[in-house]
């Protein structure tokens, strides 16, 4: 555990402030919700016992005062939003490292995620929050949540149906990398697709400037396919260490990893199946359940520069 | 009407097949030449090398000599490929002992062109350790497309023979330290 959450007294003095908030803002939203579930159930019960014009009157107005809770309700819940994750990640980050910090409202842009090559699909739809940014000694490195999204629209009997697909849900995490190089390597899980895109780009016909790099590193290449512009570089970049440390690595995820290595960059995806760094509104802030989750995935992110030995700075780059 | 068929497609199979192996074959020729061009990197680097070192220390002249006799047989013209990585091994392990012993002269250990020298010679080090696992790779493929059917019957027909790979040296296997290398 990096931070003693429990025995933290500056940071147990904010979480009981906005325990009070949150307590307020439960209170409120479990009865509009109550006003609403009453107001449908009320209508639904009237009409069925034969009438339906005092059942939807009197079915109304709860749903509307309940509406109303909810929709007042919002901007403390925002602020209240805001606030933890400014005060209470803010100071965990701090805890952590000096040189940590979090923005809420910004992230990596659409215009970078298609620039780390680790996604060949281009996004309809794209959020981005919470921007980490610091230093781990020598590493500079940033990371943020988002979620890309393309469409798919098909002609059904009804009209046009438009269906979301994710592209990408989690963390990209980016780094200075400690050596310098001028080509793009990029490294992805080994899913059914992109084993035959590679057999077929190896065996038939290679798409595009990158050549599929065959490592020596049974393990590596059973779990990723790499690509890259230089044969040489690719190795250059992937040391037998690096292999073994990024397998280190995926091993401590639930989902495989994809990283690339583009102008002296090094980019990882780390796939994720909740949003994180969000406060709760009905679970306690002061048991800290979620608070934990945040701090440990933010100490991996930190971890990943000592994990990959990114510190290292031997290779003519400073 | 099959039969014509039939002898079309085979063409286009042994076109595809003799294009892949003269691929791979031309594969292997260029990652050699890769190697190549990282020694004489790594050579161009020994003179520098050696000047700044000598301005410091009288004591390790013996070294230095040799360090000097070596590079000038590694840019003798038309040396074979296997003399050139046996000359880089020597030169390489010499220059290593070198480093090691840069922890008795605090001086030269804080110059700054040794420093750069120093960096830049590691950097050609992987670099030139990424090149032969390139080559190997290469040579794998090549070899393994010749030895299994049907590119093993092409390579009878062509004269094709498997290609040894290079050994790795158990030095070069190791993660490269910079605490162990130079005593940071």
């Amino acid at each position: 555990m990096l931070l003693d959450i429990a025995n933290n007294v500056a940071l147990q003095q904010v979480l009981a402030t906005m325990e009070v908030t949150r307590k307020k803002i439960a209170a409120i939203q479990t009865k509009g919700y109550i006003f609403i579930a009453a107001g449908i159930v009320f209508c639904i019960l009237i009409s069925v016992l034969g009438f339906p014009i005092p059942g939807v009157i009197g079915g109304i107005i709860p749903l509307i005062y309940g509406s109303v809770l909810l929709f007042n309700v919002n901007d403390s819940l925002t602020a209240y939003r805001h606030a933890y994750k400014t005060n209470v990640i803010g100071a965990a980050l701090t805890f952590l490292d000096e040189s940590l910090s979090i923005n809420p409202y910004q992230g990596i842009t659409a215009s970078e995620f298609m620039y780390t090559q680790l996604f060949v699909q281009e996004p309809d739809r794209y959020k981005t929050e919470d921007l980490v940014t610091g230093c781990a000694d020598r590493t500079r490195f940033y990371f943020a949540e988002i979620h890309a999204e393309y469409k798919t629209v098909t002609q059904t009997k009804n009209g046009r149906q438009t269906t979301w697909h994710d592209i990408f849900s989690g963390i990209i995490f980016a780094a200075d990398f400690n050596k310098n190089f001028n080509g793009i390597t990029i490294v992805r899980p080994k899913d059914f697709a992109n084993a035959l895109g590679a057999w077929f780009s190896k065996n038939v016909f290679s798409f595009g400037g990158n050549d599929v790099i065959k490592l020596e590193n049974v393990d590596f290449d059973k779990t990723f396919v790499t690509y890259g512009s230089d044969q040489v570089e690719a190795r250059y970049i992937l040391t037998p260490s690096l292999m073994e440390r990024i397998l280190a690595l995926n091993h401590q995820t639930r989902y495989d990893i994809s990283l690339s290595f583009i102008e002296s960059r090094m980019y990882i995806a780390f796939p994720l199946n909740r949003n994180y760094f969000e406060a709760p509104v009905f679970k306690s802030l002061v048991n800290a359940e979620a608070l934990n989750d945040d701090i440990t995935t933010i100490k991996f992110m930190y971890d990943i520069v000592k994990e990959l030995d990114l510190n290292t700075r031997i290779w003519g780059k400073g | 009407m099959i039969i014509a068929l039939i002898i079309i497609g085979s063409i286009f199979i042994g076109i595809f097949f003799y294009n892949s192996l003269i691929g791979k074959k031309n594969q292997v020729t260029n990652a050699f030449s890769a190697i190549d061009v990282m020694l004489k990197k790594r050579f161009d680097l020994i003179p520098n090398l050696v000047e700044v070192v000598k301005q410091y220390t009288t004591y390790e002249q013996g070294t230095l000599t040799k360090i000097v006799e070596l590079r000038s047989k590694a840019g003798v013209p038309n040396i074979s490929n296997a003399e050139k990585a046996d000359l880089d091994a020597q030169l390489s392990s010499n220059v290593r002992g070198l480093m090691v012993n840069v922890e008795n002269y605090p001086h030269l250990k804080a110059n700054t062109n040794f420093i750069n020298l120093q960096t830049t010679w590691t950097e050609s080090e992987e670099q030139i350790a990424a090149a032969r696992r390139a080559y190997n790779a290469a040579v794998t493929d090549y070899n393994n497309s010749i030895m299994m059917f049907p590119g093993s019957l092409f390579a009878g027909i062509l004269n094709f023979h498997p290609i040894a790979v290079l050994e790795t040296a158990a030095e070069e296997r190791k993660n490269i330290s910079a605490k162990e290398r130079f005593n940071i």
